[in-house]
């Protein structure tokens, strides 16, 4: 591992002085905010500007607070995900068509420390912004709906932290084998259109990564069987240590296409 | 006492392509040597070979010492464009590359100071590589290479990018540097290859094609010829008539073949005053490197 420390400290700086560390977590922040505050108040804001007739009465459902976190995991899954995608698909193949990567790669470097360094920044960034997300959902949520049980939520981000260690993994795996713009397409294709695949026929298997996300919300029903939870998380913690030793193999084999 | 670097039928194919072809030479340690050749003629595809950037088709690259040992911990390499994170300043860059070489972390910090004093950038070693100008970009290419005291350093064009001041100064740092590793430098431009080396690489389509001291290769395409520049058209004709070599002429100059180390200039000199010719000038030529070049790189 010649050279983690170094790279790591690099990857930060990175993250730090091309502001990454800023707009990411302010995207989920915001989505964070948005989603208890319009569930909260779309039943008065159609009551202002909607034309419903006079003595109509709407039956909006009435929400709890747990449906909030469900409903925030849909924007995360769509516009969360896709930020994760745009934001990293040029992490290795970028560095390496624009010849950055040139000058590290003439160094006694090893490229498990590269990969790695890189794998750990993303994941501590996405987490870190998803969490604040979620802890700026939790705050709206306890003003405005009811009181959510503590250990069902931190159960919850954790199941879903792992679903975006998974996509982080394929973003950067992608990344380490394509160029930036192949690399952008098949991680959409994994991450986003996937989704829809499994949502659709999806009801003939129980254990997928792309099930942890549904799974997650059953942390605050009561009386669901969680082992489908627990095989999914098992496979998921497999593939992405395969993921890993795969961008880990193609950062070194592909290390001959960086511009020099 | 082994070279320092013994390469041997270095070959690179990208399908069909032939980048280089069984190219072997030695580098002597201590000594600095120039791979010339037109663009496309593999000398990149060699030094990035050296560099462990790319892997080769076939053949051997063998480092003296240590057989084991990661090549990569004991040369520094710049290429012909060295691209740095903008976001990093030259200081923070000069230090990162140190302690990936293997630099401890408070030598890296002084080593990389003291590195971009020397090559000139001791002012600006805070500011962004990001606002660098090219010739600056060249200087922090060259610090990062040295920056770990490598003992083969390689570089790819490392003044064809300059402007006639920043050529001037790089070609001094690296002579200065010439004193303490080995150098392997590619370049186009013969004034630069003429200045400094002990050795020229002739590379053509991939293949190495001359090689030895500039000396050497200067002797084997020297062609050595006398010039001699009349001040009037009939003195020209006058001498032709008179001499008995084999002559070229062309306009008031005449030029005579001179095969070996003979006695030609004297006896020249001495029909030229026997005969009261008017001449503008008599000298004495041997090719130069960029005859040569055309000779041997261009077919």
């Amino acid at each position: 591992m010649a050279g983690f420390g170094v790279l790591l400290r690099k990857e930060w700086r990175e993250h730090i002085r091309n502001f990454k560390i800023l707009w990411i977590p302010l995207v989920f922040i915001i989505l964070g905010v948005l989603e208890p505050i319009t569930n909260h108040f779309l039943p008065e804001i159609m009551k202002s500007v909607g034309n419903m007739p006079e003595g109509m009465d709407f039956p909006w459902p009435e929400f709890r607070g747990e449906d909030i976190f469900a409903s925030l995991l849909g924007q995360y899954q769509f516009i969360g995900v896709l930020i994760i995608v745009l934001a990293f698909m040029g992490t290795i193949s970028g560095e390496r068509k624009n010849g950055t990567a040139t000058l590290l790669y003439v160094r006694p470097m090893s490229f498990p420390a590269y990969f790695l360094s890189k794998w750990l920044v993303v994941n501590a960034l996405v987490l870190g912004s998803a969490c604040l997300g979620f802890m700026a959902a939790w705050y709206y949520i306890e003003i405005l709906f009811n009181s959510v049980d503590a250990g069902s939520v931190f159960a919850f981000i954790a199941t879903y932290s792992l679903w975006l260690i998974f996509v982080v993994t394929v973003v950067l795996a992608l990344s380490a084998w394509l160029p930036t713009g192949g690399a952008a397409g098949v991680a959409i294709m994994i991450t986003l259109v996937y989704q829809i695949i499994d949502a659709l026929i999806g009801a003939y298997w129980m254990v997928s990564p792309w099930k942890l996300a549904t799974y997650a919300t059953y942390w605050f029903q009561v009386d669901t069987s969680m082992s489908n939870l627990w095989m999914s998380a098992s496979v998921t913690g497999v593939v992405i240590i395969l993921l890993m030793l795969f961008g880990i193999f193609m950062s070194k084999h592909k290390a001959a296409k960086t511009t020099v | 006492m082994t070279p320092l670097l013994q390469v041997d039928q270095l070959t690179k194919r990208y399908g069909e392509y032939t980048a280089t072809d069984t190219v072997s030479f030695e580098l002597e340690e201590h000594t600095s040597t120039a791979l010339i050749g037109p663009n496309g003629a593999g000398k990149t595809t060699t030094l990035s070979m050296l560099a462990g950037l790319v892997s080769p088709t076939g053949g051997t690259i063998q480092f003296q010492g240590d057989a084991k040992q990661d090549i990569r911990s004991i040369i520094g390499f710049l290429p012909q464009y060295p691209k740095f994170f903008p976001w990093l300043s030259a200081l923070e860059f000069t230090e990162m590359a140190a302690r990936l070489s293997g630099v401890a972390t408070k030598r890296a910090t002084v080593e990389a100071k003291k590195t971009l004093e020397f090559v000139g950038l001791g002012d600006a070693m805070n500011k962004k590589t990001g606002t660098f100008s090219g010739g600056m970009k060249q200087r922090l290419g060259l610090a990062q290479a040295i920056v770990h005291k490598p003992k083969l350093l390689l570089l790819d064009e490392p003044v064809s990018a300059l402007d006639p001041v920043g050529r001037r100064q790089v070609m001094d740092l690296l002579k200065e540097l010439q004193q303490q590793t080995t150098i392997l430098y590619s370049t186009h431009i013969l004034n630069d290859a003429e200045e400094m080396t002990d050795q020229l690489l002739f590379l053509r389509q991939g293949k190495l094609v001359e090689h030895g001291s500039l000396d050497e290769v200067r002797s084997r395409y020297a062609e050595p010829r006398i010039v001699i520049e009349f001040e009037r058209l009939e003195d020209l004709q006058r001498f032709t008539a008179i001499a008995a070599w084999q002559m070229i002429e062309k306009g008031l100059t005449v030029s005579i073949d001179v095969r070996t180390e003979g006695t030609e200039m004297l006896e020249v000199l001495s029909m030229l005053s026997a005969g009261a010719f008017t001449v503008r000038k008599v000298e004495r030529q041997t090719a130069s490197l960029e005859e040569i070049f055309m000779k041997v790189a261009v077919v």
